[in-house]
C-alpha cells in the first residue's frame, strides 16, 4: 500500500512539475505526517466520523494547494474508541513509531486530557483539539502544566459570565442578586460571575443556587431578595426559569433582569408574559460574521453535498488548517516550533488569510516573503489566549412584544478583549 | 528504533496495570467462582482514593494530602477493599448471574457518584495535576516511563507471587472447594459465606491497586476512565489467558491489550487514507474475530488451570 501510494505521489509530482514547469517546488515526494486521534467507533463514533472526514478535507485542501513546505501532508487517523486507555496508546504510537510532532484530538475531555498529560506534554508534542470543553484544561494551563502545548479551537464557556457582568454593569445596576441552577454549568458560571462583576463596578448582594424541577422556588427567591437588590442575574433553563421569574416578580423583586442564553426562548417568554419582561436583557452565542465562514460553508457543501451542520466540524477544520499553516511557517517541523507558530499565524496584526486554496496560496506567498499572517477560518478569527483557549462572538438581546430582538453584536476580538480586561 | 522501545515501554505499563486487575478478577472468578461484573467500579474507587491521597490541594475539592505514591496505592487498595466489603455483605448471597447483575449495577453507581460528588471527585472535571512518582527521579519521557514500568512490574510481581502463595495455601484450596461444590465445603466445616467475602475483598483490593497505578501514570482521573467497557476488557483478558491460572491472567492481559492496540496500527497501514474515518467498525470486527478464534481453539484459555494446587500432592 505504501509503495503504491508513494509511487502515485512521485508520479503526481512528476506530472505536476512537467505541467507547472518553473512553478514552486510543490507536492514533491516527501511527506509530513499529521497525527489525529478521534473516536470513530463506539458511542461517539458517528459524531467522530464526520469530524474525522472534515479533518481529512482540510488536509486535502492544503495538499491541493501544494502541501506543507512542498511536501504532501499525510493524515494519520487513529481511533480512540472513546476510551482513555486506547486513546493514550494510539497517541503514543503516533508519536513514537510514526514520529508525528503534532496531535489533533480528541473529542471527549476525558480522553484528550490523559493524552495531553501522559503523551503530548512529556514528548513536547503540540496537541490541538476541536471539541474538548472541560475547564480542567484551562486550570492545568494556568498551573503551567501544559507548557503551552495545548490548544483548542472550541470556544470555552468563560465568556458567559463576562457577558453577564458586562450587561449588568452597562445597565448601571449597583446591587445584583444571583440565582443559578445547581449543575456544573450553573455553578461554574455563577462563581465566575461573582468574580467578574465587581471588576466592572457592580456588587453582589446574594448568591442562591436552586435545584431543578421543583414546583416552587419561593424559599430561594425570598433568600435572594435579602439586601434589597436593584437587579437579578438569573442562570436558568426555561421551565424552572419561568417559575423563578414569576415568583420573583410577585414577591416584589425588581423587573431589572439579566439572563443567560438558555432563556432566549419562546417557552420562557410565554410562561412569564412579555409585559413583565420589558426590562430583561440577555446574552447568547452568535455566528461569526466574516466572509471566511461562508467560504468554508460553500467549500464544505461542494465536497460533502450537505451543509456543515454537525458538532465540531468548523472547529475541526480550523484545528487542522491552523496546524498546517503553523508547520508551513515554522523553520523546522517539531512540536515546540509548531506550538510557537500556531500563535504566530493567528496573532492579530497579521495579514488575514481565509480557508480554501486561494487563502493557502496567499498565506504561503506572504510567509515566503517574511510577512505576518493571521488565519481567519471557519469559526472566524482564532485568538488563542495564553491557556490555548479561544473565544466565540456573542450577542445581546431583549424581548420586544412576542419575539426577541438582537441589541448588539460582540465580535471574537471584543469578547477576548473583555475577558483579558477581567482576568488581569 | 528508540521510538519503538519507547512505545513498547508505554505499552507494557498499561498492559501490566490491566494485568494487575486481571489477577484480582482471577482470584474472584478463577479460583472462587464469583462473577464480578463491576471490575471498573472497584478500579475507580482505588483510582480516586489514590488520586485524593497523592494529589495537590485544590480549592473546593477534598484531599490535597500530597502523600507518597506508595501510601496512595495502599490507600487505594484499602478503599477498594472496604467498598467490596460493603458490597459483598449485601450481595454475596446472590449466585452467578444475580451477582453479576448486582455488581454491574454497583459499578455504574460508583461511576455516577464519581460524576456527581464534586467535593470528593471533582465531578466531570476530574482531578488534575497528580504528580508522577517517577518524575522526581528521572528526566525525559522515556526514562520516566521506564522507571514507572519498574514500579508496575514490582506491583504486578508482588500481586502475582502473593496470590500464587495464597491459592496454594489451605485457604486457597478452600476457595476451589467452594467454587466446585459449596455444600461439600460446608459439610467439612468451612464457612463458605465468610471465605467468599474474603476472596471478594482481596480481589477487589487488587483491582483498586490497578486503578491507583493507572491514575498515577496518567496524572489525571475522571469518571470517563472507568467505563463498563473496561470491565469487559478485563474479563476478556482473563478468559483468553486462562481462568484460575495467574500466569495465564498476566499473559492474557498483555496479549489482549496487544490485539486491541495493534489492530488500530494495522488498520492505519492497510486502509486507504480517505477511508480511515470509516475504519473504526473494522477495528472492532478485527478484535472480535481474533478473540472468538482464540476461544474456539483454546476454550480453556492459553494456559488453563493446573490440576494440583498443593505442592504436597504433586505427582
Amino acid at each position: 500500500m505504501n509503495i503504491l501510494r508513494d509511487g502515485l505521489a512521485v508520479a503526481a509530482a512528476t506530472a505536476f512539475l512537467a505541467v507547472a514547469g518553473s512553478g514552486p517546488a510543490a507536492a514533491a515526494d516527501c511527506t509530513i505526517k499529521l497525527g489525529v486521534v478521534l473516536p470513530v467507533s463506539g458511542p461517539m463514533g458517528l459524531v467522530g466520523e464526520r469530524i474525522a472526514d472534515t479533518g481529512q478535507f482540510a488536509v486535502d485542501v492544503f495538499n491541493d494547494a501544494g502541501g506543507v513546505k512542498g511536501c504532501k501532508v499525510e493524515y494519520m487517523l487513529r481511533d480512540t474508541q472513546g476510551q482513555s486507555t486506547v486513546g493514550v496508546d494510539a497517541a503514543k504510537s503516533l508519536v513514537d513509531i510514526e514520529g508525528v510532532s503534532v496531535l489533533v484530538g480528541a473529542i471527549s475531555s476525558g480522553v484528550s486530557l490523559p493524552i495531553l498529560t501522559s503523551v503530548a506534554v512529556p514528548s513536547k508534542v503540540t496537541q490541538i483539539s476541536c471539541c474538548s470543553s472541560s475547564t480542567s484544561f484551562t486550570a492545568l494551563a494556568e498551573e503551567g502544566k501544559t507548557e503551552g502545548y495545548w490548544f483548542r479551537t472550541y470556544a470555552t464557556n468563560r465568556s458567559q459570565s463576562a457577558m453577564g457582568a458586562l450587561l449588568t454593569a452597562d445597565k448601571g445596576y449597583q446591587k445584583t442578586a444571583v440565582i443559578y441552577v445547581n449543575t456544573d454549568f450553573g455553578v461554574g458560571l455563577a462563581k465566575q460571575f461573582e468574580q467578574d462583576l465587581p471588576k466592572l463596578g457592580g456588587t453582589i448582594t446574594k448568591m442562591v443556587a436552586y435545584n431543578e424541577e421543583q414546583q416552587s422556588y419561593r424559599a430561594e427567591v425570598t433568600s435572594a431578595l435579602e439586601g434589597d437588590p436593584d437587579s437579578l442575574f438569573l442562570v436558568a433553563f426555561p421551565v424552572d426559569g419561568a417559575t423563578i421569574t414569576r415568583e420573583w416578580l410577585s414577591l416584589g423583586g425588581t423587573p431589572n433582569l439579566v439572563v443567560n442564553n438558555s432563556l432566549r426562548s419562546a417557552d420562557y417568554l410565554e410562561a412569564v408574559g412579555s409585559k413583565h419582561l420589558a426590562d430583561l436583557v440577555g446574552y447568547d452565542s452568535a455566528q461569526p460574521r466574516t466572509d471566511s465562514v461562508a467560504t468554508f460553508n460553500t467549500m464544505f457543501e461542494a465536497r460533502f453535498n450537505g451543509p456543515p451542520d454537525g458538532p465540531g466540524l468548523h472547529s475541526m477544520f480550523d484545528a487542522v488548517t491552523v496546524t498546517l499553516l503553523a508547520m508551513e511557517s515554522a523553520e523546522e517541523i517539531s512540536g515546540t516550533s509548531i506550538r510557537d507558530n500556531i500563535r504566530k499565524v493567528t496573532a492579530s496584526g497579521g495579514e488575514p488569510v481565509h480557508p480554501g486554496p486561494e487563502g493557502i496560496a496567499k498565506a504561503r506567498e506572504l510567509l515566503a516573503a517574511g510577512k505576518a499572517i493571521r488565519y481567519v477560518g471557519a469559526t472566524g478569527p482564532l485568538q488563542f489566549d495564553e491557556n490555548g483557549d479561544v473565544q466565540a462572538p456573542k450577542l445581546t438581546w431583549r424581548f420586544e412584544g412576542d419575539r426577541n430582538v438582537e441589541m448588539d453584536y460582540y465580535s471574537t476580538e471584543d469578547v477576548a478583549d473583555l475577558i483579558m480586561k477581567l482576568d488581569n | 528504533m528508540i521510538g519503538i522501545v519507547s512505545y513498547l515501554v508505554f505499552f507494557f505499563v498499561i498492559a501490566l496495570i490491566l494485568g494487575v486487575a486481571v489477577l484480582g478478577l482471577n482470584l474472584q472468578w478463577g479460583f472462587t467462582g464469583l462473577f464480578n461484573a463491576g471490575v471498573a467500579g472497584f478500579m475507580a474507587v482505588g483510582g480516586y482514593a489514590t488520586a485524593i491521597l497523592i494529589g495537590p490541594s485544590r480549592e473546593a475539592v477534598a484531599g490535597g494530602f500530597e502523600l507518597p505514591f506508595v501510601v496512595g496505592l495502599a490507600g487505594g487498595m484499602v478503599a477498594a477493599g472496604a467498598a467490596a466489603a460493603v458490597v459483598g455483605v449485601a450481595t454475596l448471597r446472590l449466585r452467578e448471574e444475580y451477582l453479576a447483575v448486582a455488581t454491574f449495577g454497583i459499578a455504574i453507581s460508583i461511576q455516577l457518584v464519581a460524576l456527581n460528588w464534586e467535593y470528593l471527585t471533582g465531578g466531570t472535571l476530574g482531578l488534575i495535576g497528580l504528580p508522577n512518582p517517577a518524575a522526581r527521579f528521572a528526566e525525559g519521557p522515556l526514562a520516566r516511563n521506564v522507571l514507572y514500568l519498574g514500579i508496575v512490574v514490582a506491583a504486578a510481581g508482588l500481586a502475582y507471587a502473593g496470590l500464587g502463595r495464597i491459592v496454594q495455601s489451605p485457604w486457597g484450596r478452600t476457595l476451589k472447594a467452594i467454587r466446585e461444590d459449596e455444600t461439600v465445603a460446608a459439610s467439612l466445616g468451612k464457612n463458605p459465606v465468610r471465605i467468599r467475602l474474603e476472596a471478594f475483598i482481596l480481589g477487589s483490593a487488587i483491582m483498586g491497586l490497578a486503578g491507583g497505578l493507572y491514575v498515577g501514570f496518567i496524572g489525571y482521573v475522571s469518571p470517563f476512565d472507568f467505563k463498563p467497557i473496561l470491565t469487559f476488557q478485563i474479563w476478556t483478558m482473563l478468559i483468553v489467558g486462562g481462568s484460575a491460572n495467574n500466569r495465564g491472567a498476566l499473559l492474557g492481559a498483555v496479549l489482549v491489550w496487544a490485539i486491541w492496540t495493534t489492530s488500530g496500527f494495522i488498520i492505519s497501514k492497510v486502509v486507504p487514507p480517505d477511508m480511515m474515518a470509516q475504519s473504526g467498525a473494522l477495528q472492532a470486527v478485527l478484535i472480535g474475530l481474533v478473540l472468538v478464534a482464540m476461544l474456539l481453539f483454546r476454550p480453556r484459555g492459553l494456559i488453563g488451570e493446573e490440576e494440583h494446587v498443593s505442592r504436597h500432592v504433586r505427582p
